[in-house]
């Protein structure tokens, strides 16, 4: 036991290597905060363009769709290390395309930028889908009967009980996105992971890998919680007459 | 009709898990089975470590490992009347894996450094090495110098990262999981060097895909095989194996097949001790 | 595609106007004229086709067969040309036509003043200040005044559908339809409600009228229409209608309504 404590939760290895390990977890932030954001971004693009109404716009509908299941169905994994294989071969692509290096972080941190947005896109895409569903029929009907056209109706009335409705789940779709930055390790980005497994590999100690993990938790447990509030506070908003949830 | 058709995709779909499980019960004990069949009957089967690939020292697919030290270790299992089992495992861990018990012996390419000695034993050397600089054909990083403020590919934990950390300066330092996602990465264009083992840098040199090796460093490397600590009896019979296949010239025939020189007359003499 | 002229002043003219879901007929050729400054009750039992039947008006659901003139302009173009709503006169429908539905579809995003105002600055254009001080009027008018910044799950069903009323008058329409607008109230919210309806047709508003109030039928309407089975069965002057109606369904389902 006594080794097992010191393997892995020596306090004084993690002190003399905080200062790395918070680097790697500042990379890590900084991919899950930029990543997360265009996801929702575009995840919100995407289920907009699914559901365009009219037989003209069908061929948007179709494509959309299947993004969506293309990209649900690949392991964030492989289409990274695809990414990062492939997008350099591209001889034709100017180089600052080929191998962005903007704002001084390494190609690596991009194609994951790049590869985790493209797949949480689609999930997010999916949740929203669920939100503009759920919105009573009868709104679409007021929106469009005062003489507004599908888009004003979807961004003055659809849109802002959709997204209402499903912050919870597209937090929690946050939650993961953040732990799935790990696996831009495989395309050598110094994130935590790869920053811990490497104090590992040379110290033989595992401690660096426990200090990373809490890290994680003290940003992931408050999301969290906030969600189930969330979940509540909507719970009762919006809904006229509907029973409250109770939180778990 | 609905209920109908779902059922029948739920049979399909339970199907499809139950062969696969049968597959895989079939296919996992081929993970582990020895390699090409190494020989002496009695005993055990000596379960042995490896980050597979790493050519031209382990190669291969599961149940059909192949490369230097592999055959190295068969034969010296022969020779002690041990079949050799090698698992495919990550670099990474390898030595904490090894101290752990998952396996016997770390037979990887795995230099012989001080540190790594805190947590297991190695036996004598059985191969000299250097690092090399590979590059893309025609690239201009001929130097440790020139290495200063380039993008580096490694393969993480190797003693490759550790030169290149401790005397190259790079501007950035690309640490991978595997060596052969390190040439890769040359050759796309990611990275601009790469400094690894010198045979693995031959060999990808000899794959004709434009890399060249443009620098040797004499690291003055040795790897041995390495056993957990305190298994002295273990480690006399690896060395005692390793003995006989350079006496009886096993040894300077694999080292002619994988490495197309001969070996260097050191390797009869040097030895290690176990610390 | 002009319509004939009728100097009666014709506002709306149905002509034989179908409307299928799938299989199901529901609208078997309607033919019904309002006159402008008219209220028209269509009453009916349920799956007649009363709501359908305004809501075919307002085209959320285009007429398969069948022509409908608003204001002597066609807004639909025969029979089967019911592809798509690019073939109908969307624009110029919805902005002469109001309608206020059974389940009020206030948007429970927004204050009352602010949906009274929304559609007004985002489909007519009107000016913030212009749109807000319309909506107060209008939100005065049906007795809200001091209700103006309440979201609508804050007020009663009465008061959230007038607040509908007030939305749907914000836009200025020549005709208004009303979709059982009292069936999902409270018996002591009705009346508001109607209130304020007859107040709107006192003053001259185009009104058609699916009901179930049959008390309001006979003050305020100008005609009733009977509907069942997707046609017109009967119609006429309330007095005609209610008290001594032709036909044998008519005459049934009046007998089962005023049995309460």
């Amino acid at each position: 036991m006594e080794e097992f404590l010191k393997q892995f939760f020596d306090v004084g290895f993690m002190v003399d290597h905080f200062d790395e390990v918070l680097d790697g977890f500042w990379i890590t932030t900084q991919l899950a905060v930029l990543s997360g954001i265009l996801a929702l971004i575009w995840g919100l693009i995407l289920a907009t363009l699914r559901q365009l109404p009219g037989k003209a716009l069908m061929p948007v509908r179709f494509l959309t769709i299947a993004y969506i299941d293309v990209f649900r169905g690949i392991p964030l994994l492989m289409l990274i290390l695809l990414i990062a294989g492939g997008i350099p071969a591209l001889e034709f692509l100017p180089e600052w395309l080929r191998l962005p290096e903007w704002f001084g972080k390494p190609d690596s941190f991009w194609f994951g930028v790049l590869a985790i947005t493209i797949t949480y896109g689609a999930y997010m895409a999916e949740v929203y889908r669920a939100g503009i569903e759920s919105v009573p029929q009868g709104q679409m009907e007021a929106a469009r009967s005062l003489g507004m056209n599908h888009g004003q109706a979807m961004r003055n009335v659809i849109l802002p009980q959709a997204v209402r409705k499903v912050i919870a789940p597209l937090l929690n779709d946050f939650v993961a996105l953040t732990k799935d930055t790990t696996l831009v390790s495989f395309i050598a980005l110094n994130e935590v992971t790869l920053v811990a497994s490497d104090i590992q590999s040379e110290t033989f100690n595992s401690s660096a890998l426990t200090l990373g993990a809490i890290m994680f938790l003290v940003v992931t447990l408050p999301l969290a919680r906030l969600v189930d509030k969330l979940i509540s506070r909507e719970q009762s908003r919006f809904t006229r007459g509907a029973p409250r949830v109770e939180a778990l | 009709m609905r209920s109908t058709r779902l059922t029948a995709l739920l049979a399909v779909f339970l199907l499809a898990i139950a062969s696969l499980a049968a597959a895989g019960c079939g296919s996992s004990d081929d993970d582990t089975t020895s390699a090409g069949g190494g020989g002496g009957g009695g005993g055990e089967p000596l379960t042995v470590g490896s980050d597979i690939p790493y050519p031209p020292f382990e190669q291969g697919k599961p149940g059909n490992y192949t490369g230097f030290d592999v055959e190295l270790l068969e034969a010296v299992g022969e020779s002690i009347g041990r079949e050799v089992e090698f698992e495919d495992t990550s670099f990474d861990t390898i030595f904490l894996d090894l101290a752990r018990g998952n396996f016997e012996v770390v037979a990887s390419a795995a230099t012989i450094t001080d540190e790594r000695e805190k947590t297991v034993d190695f036996t004598n050397p059985y191969y000299i090495s250097e690092q090399a600089i590979l590059v893309k054909e025609g690239g201009d990083i001929d130097s440790v110098e020139k290495l200063a403020g380039a993008t580096v590919g490694v393969q993480q934990g190797t003693t490759g990262q550790e030169f290149v950390e401790e005397e190259g300066e790079a501007g950035d330092l690309r640490k991978y999981p595997q060596g052969p996602d390190a040439v890769n990465a040359l050759s796309n264009g990611t990275v601009d060097a790469v400094v690894i083992d010198i045979p693995v840098a031959e060999n990808a040199e000899a794959a004709g895909n434009g890399l060249e090796i443009s620098a040797a460093i004499p690291t003055e490397e040795e790897y041995g095989f390495a056993v957990a600590q305190g298994e002295t009896e273990l480690l006399e019979e690896l060395n005692e194996g390793l003995k006989e296949t350079i006496e009886d010239g096993t040894y300077a025939k694999l080292y002619e097949q994988w490495f197309k020189h001969e070996p260097p007359k050191e390797i009869e003499t040097t030895t290690h001790e176990a610390t | 595609m002009d319509g004939p002229s009728d100097g009666s002043g014709v506002i709306l003219s149905l002509r034989g106007v179908c409307k299928r879901f799938g299989d199901l007929e529901v609208l078997r050729g309607v033919d019904l004229e309002v006159k402008r400054g008219e209220v028209v009750c269509v009453l009916g039992p349920s799956g007649s086709g009363k709501s359908t039947l305004l809501r075919c008006v307002n085209l959320l659901e285009p007429p398969e067969e069948g022509d409908i003139h608003l204001e002597e302009r066609s807004i639909c173009k025969g029979p089967g040309s019911g592809t798509g709503e690019q073939s109908w006169e969307l624009d110029f429908v919805r902005q002469r036509v109001g309608i206020v539905f059974q389940q009020f579809n206030l948007f429970p995003h927004k204050t009352a003043l602010e949906n009274v105002t929304m559609a007004q600055e985002k489909v007519l254009g009107r000016p913030k200040a212009e749109a807000r001080s319309k909506g107060a009027q209008l939100l005065e008018r049906v007795g809200l005044a001091d209700k103006l910044g309440e979201y609508p799950e804050r007020l009663s069903g009465g008061q959230q559908q007038r607040v509908a009323i007030a939305r749907a008058l914000a836009m200025d329409p020549h005709v208004m339809l009303f979709d059982e607008v009292t069936s999902a109230l409270d018996p002591e919210l009705v009346k508001e409600v109607l209130d304020v309806m007859r107040e709107l047709a006192e003053e001259g508003m185009t009104m058609i009228v699916v009901t179930h109030e049959i008390g309001f039928a006979r003050d305020v309407a100008d005609r009733v229409v009977f509907m069942d089975g997707g046609v017109i069965v009967e119609e006429g002057p309330p007095a005609q209608v209610l008290e001594n109606p032709r036909e044998e369904r008519t005459k049934q389902f009046l007998g089962l309504v005023l049995e309460h």
